[in-house]
């Protein structure tokens, strides 16, 4: 298991498209992938999970992977939101 | 453990239902209660200090309000002297009883919010008791989908991609009412009761792949939906597995432990042929049987017993 943390520094914060991207990269790996914002967790590989856990700039998110290729799709995700989803 | 502030527990709406108003202490609002028990200080008030549940909130009643206006002055101040110098989250007062200024002035310099409710005492303690067992109700966040199907709350656990929302569409598609998709908050709102339901920024919208996100309530209608809904199942799916024993009898049953409850579970294998929303309906209606008592593979079998110890 590998656990990281991130801050969300998009202005929009995670609106569809963003959540959309985080889903793609998790879907591309077999691990479970979880977000978690103030201890509540949001299934990685599901846009609605992700989009409920309302997301806003300066969040402070902990990514969690379990399984194969944890650490690829870890650093993944954590690029994905340090560039702003760009 | 949570705790929250006596602002936050008397915010606008519930200051609204409880028709309260802040007289004094505006300076304690800041301070914080961990839980939600209730102290009458009727003995208290007439002397008698020893167990004084100090660390809870303060309910005068009439009959409290009635004491301290029959008393002296003197003995007043001696009592709110040596009430005050503990620590009190906050006084309420009932019946739109007003305190006197010797009170407010005390619960002032001690920071101590008073506020007073124009309900009377029993209604008011039900209904603090009621707000309170909301705030410090234990909940957790589930990755699932809750159907309410024919009066049974079913809870679908399972991984991503294993069918979950469309097994949901499918359900509403035969009349049954959508809670919440893919996340679920769970409450126990009661020793031996959960309660699910969805977030209110997502609420009854859902991710179909292949058309992206849609509404379920705008496309079905009101009575597709429902806010919340006691758990009374959970189905498993999961992908068909050779290696695992499905049941086959239905004699035992299985329990998925949420918050310290055992809720009865069943897994369906999602596999090619099998039409996972009449099965679900289907283990929603036998757990409605087992709830009144009918449990039809233990009949089964009782009947088989007989009908061989009769030896036919």
């Amino acid at each position: 298991m590998v656990e990281k943390e991130v801050t969300v520094t998009s202005d929009a914060g995670v609106h569809a498209r963003p959540a959309m991207m985080i889903v793609r990269e998790a879907m591309r790996y077999p691990c479970k992938v979880t977000l978690i914002k103030d201890e509540v967790e949001a299934d990685g590989k599901s846009i609605m999970s992700v989009l409920g856990l309302a997301i806003l700039s300066g969040t402070k998110l902990k990514i969690r992977a379990e399984g194969d290729g944890e650490s690829e799709v870890i650093d993944f995700i954590i690029r994905l939101i340090e560039s702003d989803f760009k | 453990m949570k705790s929250i502030k006596i602002n936050d527990v008397f915010n606008e709406k519930r200051s609204q239902d409880l028709q309260i108003k802040l007289m004094a202490g505006q300076n304690g609002t800041e301070n914080v209660v961990k839980f939600g028990d209730l102290n009458r200080p009727g003995l208290t008030l007439s002397g008698f200090f020893d167990f004084f549940a100090s660390d809870r909130i303060q309910i005068f009643g009439l009959g409290e309000s009635a004491y301290l206006s029959s008393i002296s002055d003197e003995s007043k101040e001696n009592i709110y002297k040596q009430f005050f110098s503990y620590q009190i989250p906050c006084c309420i007062f009932s019946h739109g009883a007003v305190p006197d200024d010797s009170f407010l002035k005390y619960a002032d310099s001690s920071n101590v919010p008073v506020y007073v409710s124009l309900i009377g005492s029993t209604r008011l303690v039900t209904m603090l008791v009621h707000i309170f067992d909301e705030i410090f109700a234990e909940k957790v966040t589930l990755h699932g989908t809750l159907v309410d199907v024919s009066g049974i709350g079913v809870l679908l656990l399972g991984s991503s991609g294993v069918g979950k929302s469309e097994t949901a569409l499918e359900l509403v598609e035969r009349g049954h009412r959508l809670v919440a998709d893919d996340m679920v908050t769970i409450v126990k709102t009661d020793s031996s009761l959960l309660m699910g339901k969805g977030s209110e920024m997502l609420k009854h919208h859902m991710e179909i792949r292949g058309i992206g996100i849609i509404n379920i309530k705008e496309i079905f209608g009101i009575r597709s939906v429902r806010r919340k809904k006691r758990l009374d199942l959970i189905v498993k799916l999961e992908e068909w597995n050779p290696a695992e024993e499905y049941e086959r009898l239905g004699l035992d049953e299985e329990f998925y432990e949420i918050l310290g409850l055992n809720i009865p579970m069943v897994k369906i294998p999602v596999g090619p042929g099998r039409n996972i929303p009449v099965i679900i309906e289907t283990a929603a209606f036998n757990q409605s049987l087992k709830k009144s008592g009918i449990y039809s593979a233990r009949e089964l079998d009782e009947k088989i017993k007989k009908w061989i110890s009769k030896g036919e």
